[in-house]
């Protein structure tokens, strides 16, 4: 190594979250050791053989800790105090709150593992999915319709991560709690009907009201 | 390059990805079946990006083109969403390996593929505004519900595609009529449509 080299000990979560925020810029296959290297400030590289198995070794690390985070941040924002939907509310707030944190993390989870990533990360986004559309499916127990459609709950969910997905791709992920009322609208009104979903959409703003996140605040 | 021969390369361009991939596909085979020489190949597309974004454009248009004219006549609204969504179906089941180009491969080829994907499903977003007439509460729906109808019938078909069972989603028409509809009708009146798009089955 010349005088003129800097390399680092990365550790590993640096890595890690280097080739998240790298994917989100250009996309997986683009990603080598030599990007990563330098995104962290070393002239050197990483070991020769780096590439693409360490992506996606990075990006299954990366997406399962997603999951983990969800999870956490869900459970956290639990009430016993308060009704199952208004739970809903506050989990779904938390969650869109953790993803306006770390926008690259945001485009992992909801773009890149679902159409662009390798079939393991792609595996434990639909096991992530899997989740969310049975917790929506508890939904019916509230709902008096005789049409009870087996894909609403992916259909329900579906509309919530497009919406997710366009700001994200947008650079607007750091907005996206400000869209809680709808996104609560649209994955309530198929089990609870227009009246009830509007009420906790309601709700939602109320929840956002004055803080960073109101839209109406300058 | 006659109009002919530039189907027949976007559509062999796009099996070409669906069945190799991004980093695997080749424009040999497109052009030989397209009749054209290489050099008329890179005098308009430049390379295989330039080639597989032009066909990606052209199959949106043809995409759009068969969900919208159902959407054009006379009908009441739930109505043209039917059979627009019904055409749309039966297009995706022709072809599902195109299908799978067009939902999974090129947009996971760069940020900037992907970003035509979100163009493409944006461009059924102003069919959705009228569906505000059909809602049962008086206070205004939230402002994004006609992207939460488009984004829930793109999950449902997308999840078959990727599943490989592209075929039976004219079958699934009443079901997924009924999410994009319940946004905008709510769930009794977008069940009504349901059963009424089953019954026409």
């Amino acid at each position: 190594m010349d005088s003129t080299e800097t390399r680092f000990d990365f550790a590993p979560d640096r890595i890690v979250e280097t080739v998240v925020a790298l994917c989100a810029e250009h996309g997986y296959r683009e990603i080598n050791g030599e990007h990563v290297a330098q995104h962290l400030g070393s002239t050197t590289g990483l070991d020769s053989d780096w590439g693409e198995v360490e992506v996606e070794r990075c990006l299954v690390t990366a997406e399962n800790a997603l999951l983990a985070d969800v999870a956490t941040a869900v459970s956290g924002a639990y009430s016993p105090d308060r009704s199952e939907w208004e739970n809903v509310v506050h989990g779904v707030l938390a969650i869109l709150e953790l993803l306006a944190e770390k926008p690259a993390t945001a485009h992992l989870g909801t773009t890149l593992a679902r159409q662009m990533a390798p079939p393991e990360v792609n595996e434990i986004y639909k096991s992530g999915h899997r989740m969310l559309t049975a917790m929506l499916d508890r939904g019916w127990v509230y709902s008096t319709q005789a049409a009870q459609p087996s894909t609403a709950s992916t259909g329900s969910l579906g509309g919530a991560e497009a919406l997710l997905r366009r700001e994200i791709s947008a650079g607007r992920a750091t907005g996206l709690p400000q869209h809680l009322p709808a996104l609560v609208y649209g994955a309530t009104v198929a089990f609870l009907g227009q009246e009830e979903a509007m009420r906790l959409a309601r709700s939602a703003r109320d929840l956002i009201r004055d803080t960073r996140w109101d839209p109406a605040k300058p | 390059m006659e109009s002919e021969q530039r189907g027949m390369l976007y559509w062999t361009m796009m099996a070409e990805l669906a069945a190799k991939g991004y980093r695997e596909a080749s424009v040999t085979g497109p052009i030989e079946a397209a009749g054209i020489t290489i050099d008329e190949f890179e005098a308009e597309f430049g390379d295989k990006d330039g080639c597989l974004f032009a066909a990606y454009g052209h199959l949106t248009e043809e995409v759009v083109g068969h969900a919208t004219s159902g959407c054009d006549s006379g009908e009441a609204w739930p109505e043209r969403i039917r059979n627009g969504l019904g055409a749309l179906l039966d297009a995706i089941a022709a072809e599902p390996e195109i299908a799978r180009a067009m939902t999974r491969h090129f947009p996971g080829i760069r940020p900037a593929t992907y970003e035509r994907y979100v163009e493409l499903l944006s461009r059924f977003v102003p069919y959705m505004r009228e569906g505000r007439e059909y809602s049962s509460v008086d206070e205004e729906l939230p402002g994004e519900v006609e992207l939460l109808a488009v984004g829930a019938a793109e999950a449902i078909i997308f999840g078959e595609i990727d599943a490989g069972r592209a075929e039976r989603l004219p079958d699934m028409l009443p079901e997924i009529l009924f999410s994009v509809l319940v946004p905008f009708m709510g769930p009794d009146r977008a069940g009504d449509e349901m059963r009424s798009a089953a019954a026409a089955i």
